[in-house]
């Protein structure tokens, strides 16, 4: 089958639209697209979830450590909240000594003041002294220094103001000889018997900060943390770092502590960030603070800010890493259809698509193979509607022929009869009844080169009656020649031609020579004449069909060159050599095959 | 073109990781607490409530930077080749930084100096030293303490009559008349010992008959306050420059009984507050001895950490008296100490 490789579809590059602004191609590759995509969304997706974890596990962990803080201080303050109480009871116990004894200067309360003195490690000193200030009594006995100053001392003025036991700020206890003492003075107006008298004096007891001190102490809140007291004013009871309070070198922000007796806030007036927690004492009004660093106690929300990073860090690295692979396998078919398909619009209609991937390209190369075929399908109907047309006009004009060559052939013979020429008469009419048997030949369309040439002696034959011998003719033909097959009736035509523009307007006796021989697997024939000759001109507009002849079928020659080029190819066919006042040679020149082995009939057959 | 888009996908990381990781903060401008110091600190003495209360104070400092204190002092405040052989051996040791309480401005000067070569701070504490290496001074200003002292003492005389000064000295043996024209005294002595002449000398009716060094001994300063006694029987006031003599001088005053003499002592040990309260003295200017070794130590620190330290940190002085002496912001710098 001679299938024509012509580009059907030449590529046509469309014209780019303007005016929209476009990002480069490679800006937008599926793949490129694809990647940042998920890369984004995923990205977005994880920061999101992980800020929204983050602020949900921070929140917790804020309130757990402000909670464990607040029950720490709770402890804290209902221990000296204890220790508060158990100095009033103290202070009672001493009050009732006083007022029971008979006399305040009764060994027996001396002895019981003793008692009561080494019963409690954090006791400094119990004392008596009239309202004017003068020493009454006192254990451990100590002597008292001069220069005092005690009726302006808090502790004794709010005694003598004030019913109720008062509790001092801390203070130096400057009374005694021996040493200064820093301490919390409880102090009372109480009556006292003095030589049956009944007297009023001030009851005196100090306490140091031993118990405080180790109350205070236990409070472990993270490793910097510490809790201090505060007295109702805001002075400083105590504070484990109270040397550098008192040396002003260390501050504590008192005054949002002042405001409130129960609070929990953060503190960042130190620049540090800082949980303080307030709870107060019923008793004595001080306030136990308790002061804890935020990232010493919120060691969770650290530990998540690392977790998060590291995690964040990796899915992006991740998600970049999965989304350049997923990218690359969805896009690749999506690439490997595209380079394909530009193949078959630059025209190899030949080019199969199987591409494997994601359904959707599966389906497109599997449509687009459905379309290349069916494309390829109409072209072959395309091919085959167009040879059957054009073999359709042949065989009209083939027809044609015979009708024409049979008026002028019985004409002829007509003439003969008139003129009582019978013996002519009978070979016209027996070569014409030959000439149409070879031409109908049953129908079919090829013929071996006996018939042929038997065919176009009969046609000779005829002519010469016709011409009255004004030409002569000789046929050659090789052997081997004879038995090849060949479309019938191609001689005819060219013969035709060379009587009737060759020879017929010739002075001089005309001579047709016709040879048939192989050459190299094709069968040459040769029609020469030594007629008229051609111009170039005639000659070039031959085959092309532009010269149209005014007698004989007019499109024989061409028709001829037609059929050969379609039963054997186009590079066969007629070829012209000629030279006015010399003649014309044509040369024809098809395949040989032998008779009953070659395309029989063969275009239709081959053509679906 | 692959290398474009993986261009564009490492800044995307690069991108994104920035953002992740500046949320998370800074640290602040604290001290670290991470590493731990050597400091070493060389005072005048061993004995003494003053150089006490100043290593108490740089031990404070010490537990909350994080510091190895060493502590070292020679046993008389006049020692200074035992000081400055402590010096170098703190150089030995490859201290951090060394804290310098010179017992002499000018023959300390040079073993500073030394250290310095070694890269190894100095800050001198309470007595400066002559040396330009000294990265600060903690302490307080001597000349203004002489001062207050005079002006209390010379009022506290109705501005006229004479005045004895016990001052301390580097000289155990009479050293100082050897040495010539340098200045081998310890610089807050000559400091105060000016400060107070200064203010003196503008009392036309005050004489200042004797000043008297003691080294660093109490019974010594008592015998010295003996002499002056006997020496000037017209005597009507006394000027303790630091706390030996303060107290050798009290002493004295104490076992003749009240007395028409008036005494401005210096410094604040327990004893010295006793002595003011009942009378024996009428006035102390006070010194804060647990700031200057608390600051110190915090400033060495600093300065081994490379931040920036001030010059100079006056920690200020105070004059103490009967009346002030129990209001409560004095309680607190006269007694510091809860338990």
């Amino acid at each position: 089958m001679n299938k024509p490789k012509a580009y059907f579809f030449p590529h046509r590059p469309q014209p780019r639209r303007k005016g929209k602004l476009r990002l480069p191609s490679k800006l937008r590759s599926i793949q490129l697209i694809i990647t940042l995509t998920f890369t984004a969304v995923t990205v977005l997706v994880a920061v999101i979830v992980s800020f929204m974890l983050y602020n949900k596990f921070a929140a917790t962990a804020e309130a757990n450590a402000n909670m464990n803080m607040q029950q720490i201080i709770e402890q804290v303050n209902y221990n000296l909240e204890l220790y508060v109480k158990g100095m009033g009871n103290i202070f009672e116990t001493a009050e009732e000594h006083i007022t029971s004894s008979p006399s305040i200067d009764s060994p027996l309360l001396s002895e019981r003041m003793d008692m009561l003195m080494s019963s409690r490690e954090d006791l400094v000193s119990v004392a008596v002294f009239t309202p004017q200030g003068k020493y009454v009594v006192g254990t451990p006995g100590q002597s008292m220094r001069i220069n005092t100053q005690l009726q302006s001392q808090s502790w004794f003025t709010s005694a003598v103001k004030n019913p109720e036991i008062s509790y001092s700020a801390p203070h130096i206890q400057n009374l005694f000889k021996g040493r200064y003492t820093w301490v919390v003075s409880i102090s009372k107006m109480i009556e006292y018997k003095e030589n049956g008298q009944i007297r009023k004096g001030i009851l005196l007891i100090d306490f140091n900060f031993r118990t405080i001190d180790e109350l205070s102490r236990q409070v472990k809140l993270g490793n910097r943390g510490y809790a201090y007291i505060l007295d109702p004013l805001g002075n400083i009871v105590y504070h484990p770092q109270q040397q550098l309070i008192y040396a002003g070198l260390k501050y504590e922000n008192v005054e949002p502590v002042l405001e409130y007796k129960f609070r929990s806030y953060l503190d960042e007036s130190t620049g540090e960030k800082r949980f303080i927690t307030v709870r107060t004492l019923d008793l004595t009004g001080w306030k136990i603070v308790g002061v804890a660093y935020y990232d010493e106690i919120v060691t969770t929300k650290r530990d998540l800010n690392h977790f998060l990073a590291w995690f964040l860090g990796v899915v992006i690295v991740g998600v970049i890493v999965l989304s350049i692979l997923l990218s690359w396998l969805i896009a690749s078919p999506i690439r490997k259809l595209e380079r394909t398909v530009k193949l078959v619009g630059e025209g190899d209609l030949n080019t199969p698509i199987h591409v494997s991937g994601a359904y959707e390209v599966e389906q497109l190369s599997r449509r687009f193979n459905m379309m290349l075929q069916r494309i390829r399908q109409l072209m072959d109907q395309i091919i085959y509607e167009q040879e059957t047309k054009r073999k359709g006009e042949l065989e009209v004009l083939q027809s044609q022929i015979n009708p024409h060559f049979l008026y002028n052939t019985l004409n002829s013979v007509i003439r003969l009869a008139e003129r009582g020429k019978t013996d002519e008469v009978v070979t016209m009419i027996q070569s014409l009844s030959k000439f149409f048997r070879i031409s109908l030949s049953k129908g079919k369309n090829m013929i071996t080169m006996q018939e042929e040439l038997d065919h176009i002696r009969h046609y000779l034959v005829i002519q010469s009656f016709r011409f009255k011998n004004k030409f002569r003719y000789e046929i050659r033909a090789e052997d081997e020649v004879l038995a090849c097959q060949t479309i019938k009736l191609i001689l005819q035509p060219i013969v035709e031609n060379a009587l009737y523009h060759g020879i017929e307007m010739l002075p001089d006796e005309g001579l047709i020579t016709i040879t048939a021989g192989l050459q190299e697997g094709l069968i040459v024939i040769r029609v020469s004449d030594n007629g008229l000759g051609m111009s170039k001109e005639t000659l070039g507009t031959l085959l092309s069909g532009g010269g149209k002849s005014s007698s004989g079928s007019g499109v024989g020659v061409r028709n001829v060159n037609e059929r050969i080029g379609l039963v054997y190819g186009r590079e066969y066919g007629l070829a012209f050599e000629s030279e006015l006042e010399e003649g014309t040679t044509v040369t024809i020149c098809f395949p040989a095959v032998k008779s009953g082995e070659g395309p029989e009939e063969g275009r239709e057959e081959s053509v679906q | 073109m692959k290398s474009l888009r993986l261009g564009l996908v490492l800044l995307l990381c690069a991108v994104l990781a920035l953002a992740v990781t500046s949320c998370l903060g800074t640290s602040p401008a604290y001290i670290s607490t991470n590493k731990t110091h050597k400091v070493h600190m060389i005072v005048k003495m061993n004995r003494g409530d003053y150089w006490n209360t100043v290593k108490l104070g740089a031990e404070a400092a010490a537990r909350e930077f994080n510091v190895k204190l060493t502590f070292k002092a020679p046993d008389s405040e006049s020692d200074i080749d035992e000081q400055i052989t402590m010096v170098e051996e703190s150089i030995k040791q490859k201290a951090d930084v060394i804290i310098l309480a010179a017992s002499s401005y000018m023959g300390l000067a040079q073993v500073v100096d030394q250290a310095e070569y070694y890269r190894i701070p100095v800050i001198s504490v309470d007595a400066e030293v002559g040396s330009a290496k000294v990265k600060t001074y903690v302490g307080s200003n001597g000349y203004e303490a002489g001062q207050k002292s005079a002006e209390r003492l010379i009022d506290l005389l109705n501005g006229y009559g004479e005045i004895g000064i016990i001052n301390f000295t580097n000289s155990t043996s009479g050293q100082t008349s050897s040495t010539g024209t340098i200045d081998y005294g310890a610089r807050d002595a000559d400091e105060r010992e000016k400060g107070f002449l200064n203010y003196a000398a503008r009392f036309p009716n005050v004489e200042v008959v004797q000043i008297s060094y003691t080294s660093s001994n109490t019974a010594d300063a008592e015998q010295l306050t003996r002499d002056m006694l006997r020496n000037h029987p017209r005597l009507r006031g006394i000027a303790t420059l630091n706390e030996t003599a303060s107290q050798g001088a009290g002493k004295v005053i104490q076992e003749l009984g009240p007395g028409p003499l008036k005494m401005v002592a210096f410094d604040s040990s327990p004893s010295m507050l006793e002595m003011l309260q009942d009378g024996t003295v009428q006035a102390t200017v006070i010194q804060n001895p647990f700031n200057n070794g608390y600051l110190a130590v915090k400033y060495a620190v600093e300065a081994t950490e490379g931040m920036d330290v001030p010059e100079r940190v006056d920690t200020g002085t105070k004059l103490i008296d009967l009346d002030n002496m129990l209001w409560p912001e004095n309680q607190k710098l006269l007694f510091p100490f809860v338990r």
